[in-house]
């Protein structure tokens, strides 16, 4: 990989306004992939099978959580608030994956554990992408988010061993991979920008190679659950793109639920609970 | 041990699990401590409908956080019962969902709004610290130690409950409004929380007996009122007319108890109003729409014949 020496990573006051857009679009992604991850995580707090896996899961969206807000604060040191980050930006703004905004079924445990190991893969994949990254303040918060989303997929892998021993499970499972893996494949769509993103150094990886890396790791793993993998190239493809800020209908419900007490209440600012970050 | 002797010696964390305790202290601690686990879960489920309201991120980050504690204290509390060896947490959690665990009061009123995460968080949460901070001196020691690190958490979630109410209450006129309504509507339900003074059940003049309780209904509503109301006041809340509340010759705080629906209360006790259906029916659908999940765990812990990972 061909990755920035610490001394030649630029800082926010070098950028272009050109490489600006490009790493804008990248953090945008990072973080709205987080955030509807996350927000579609909890749902399940409270609903898990059991009080353990509750916590678990609970861990990992606060994790998630935690991480976007890690993507979002570096927009705001790019000079964006947060409404603009959240709040207030259009549902058709957000670059988020259509993977992370499909609803849950009522008890589709197999649906929540799998998604988790289809994006906890993707998600490592594109972290160790931006490892190098020309952009010091990205570089610096990379690594100790790369080792959450290890004990995420951890907890994924251990299910899904689960699950898929007895047939029940595995049928259930392999109902999930079918239906949710047409949308995991937006997880690689190159949005906008991509060119410029691997240009300017900000990734040192197209998304191309990314989705061949993500394959050859999630297809083996799955088939040794004794689970059929659908042919990339042949599954039907949701006319929804989601890096391009297209989505599904489920998206634009869950972002009206979690924008309305917001704009019911229209506060000056949205409450911080922690010493604002320079 | 016999009764005579458990009573002359109740005292703070006195008894555990190499005590051979009599059936009537097993039974009324694991009751105890069922109802106090139970509140736990049932609380969650009105706490995490205030995650997706969340009017910020880290707002929405510190109630996952609740939530996820929540259901810490509840694994906690059921591990603590089932050092009585009365019931396994399944058992319990199998009552829970089938209509049988008894819950705290407030826990049967569903909650739609943001405007009532500070009624939850902040004055049901500070009505519970009350009663839990008197159970560190519970008799029965692993109960007094969950309590130890229920109560360090909860003092979290009161803050932050705090936190909701000051920034509602500093919002438009409309925002305090909707927030005073919201507060009359939940007042009376936060006071019966403590339950009724003049007809204290045999359970708990037992339980006072034994060192399972230490304080009495009456004096934690009264510690709870000295506290809340001046808090309630200092962010502009009104506290309603009724139930009246009057001072007694001591200078301490107390309510006239016929002002109070103990219809309604008595109602929620059986699990029988119109809210305990809902909350009730809600766990036990979402326990069934994951049952498939436990038998294939099941399945999968008898043929590896390992011990289960206990952290997933």
């Amino acid at each position: 990989m061909s990755g920035t020496p610490n001394s030649e990573r630029i800082g926010r006051a070098d950028l272009s306004a050109e490489q600006q857009v490009a790493l804008e679009a990248l953090l945008f992604r990072l973080a709205d992939d987080e955030f509807v991850h996350a927000e579609r995580l909890t749902e399940w707090q409270i609903y898990a099978p059991t009080l353990e896996s509750d916590l678990a899961i609970a861990n990992i969206a606060q994790d998630e959580f935690g991480h976007a807000r890690l993507w979002y604060d570096l927009l705001k040191r790019l000079g964006y608030t947060e409404p603009e980050c959240l709040w207030e930006r259009d549902p058709t703004e957000w670059t988020h994956s259509l993977l992370v905004e499909r609803p849950f079924g009522d008890g589709d445990w197999a649906d929540a554990v799998l998604r988790g190991y289809l994006y906890d893969v993707a998600e490592r994949i594109r972290l160790e992408a931006v490892a190098d990254t020309s952009y010091a303040p990205l570089a610096d918060r990379v690594g100790k988010v790369l080792e959450e989303e290890n004990y995420h997929r951890e907890h994924a892998v251990n299910w899904l061993e689960r699950l898929t021993a007895d047939d029940d499970g595995r049928g259930r499972v392999q109902d999930a991979l079918d239906e949710l893996f047409p949308y995991a494949l937006s997880l690689f769509h190159p949005g906008p920008r991509e060119e410029d993103i691997v240009e300017f150094g900000f990734r040192t990886e197209p998304v191309a190679e990314m989705r061949t890396q993500w394959l050859e790791t999630v297809s083996p793993f799955l088939e040794s659950l004794d689970l059929t993998v659908p042919e990339p190239d042949e599954v039907e493809r949701p006319d929804e793109r989601g890096r391009d800020g297209t989505h599904t209908d489920a998206w634009t419900e869950l972002y009206d639920e979690f924008t309305a007490t917001y704009h019911e209440l229209e506060f000056e600012t949205p409450a911080t609970l922690r010493a604002t970050e320079e | 041990m016999d009764l005579e002797t458990v009573r002359k010696r109740a005292g703070p964390r006195e008894f555990g699990p190499a005590d051979d305790m009599p059936e009537r202290y097993r039974t009324a601690a694991t009751r105890m401590i069922q109802f106090h686990a139970n509140s736990e879960v049932m609380g969650g489920y009105l706490d995490k409908t205030f995650t997706r309201k969340a009017p910020s991120l880290d707002r929405k980050l510190a109630n996952t956080a609740k939530v996820q504690d929540e259901i810490g204290h509840a694994q906690l509390l059921y591990r603590a019962a089932e050092t009585l060896g009365v019931k396994t947490r399944a058992e319990m959690l199998e009552e829970l969902a089938n209509g049988d665990g008894k819950f705290l009061n407030c826990f049967h009123y569903p909650v739609d709004s943001w405007y009532e995460a500070p009624m939850i968080d902040f004055f049901v949460d500070g009505g519970a610290m009350r009663r839990q901070a008197t159970l560190k001196s519970t008799s029965w020691t692993p109960y007094a130690h969950a309590m130890d690190k229920i109560c360090f958490e909860e003092g979290f979630h009161v803050k932050h409950g705090e936190s909701i109410l000051r920034e509602l209450m500093n919002g438009s006129k409309a925002t305090q409004e909707r927030t005073q309504e919201t507060f009359d509507e939940w007042w009376p339900r936060i006071l019966q929380f403590f339950g009724p003074t003049n007809d204290e059940s045999v359970h708990d003049d037992f339980g006072r007996a034994v060192g399972l309780k230490t304080v009495t209904n009456d004096e934690l509503r009264n510690s709870f009122l000295n506290m809340y109301i001046p808090k309630a006041e200092k962010h502009g809340l009104e506290i309603p007319e009724y139930p009246r509340i009057y001072e007694r010759d001591d200078g301490t705080m107390a309510v006239r108890e016929d002002d109070l629906d103990w219809d309604e209360f008595r109602t929620i006790s059986r699990n029988e109003y119109e809210g305990s259906h809902e909350q009730i029916g809600s766990r036990r659908r979402r326990q069934e729409a994951v049952d498939w999940v436990r038998k294939s765990l099941d399945s999968w812990e008898s043929s590896a014949g390992t011990t289960p990972r206990a952290a997933d």
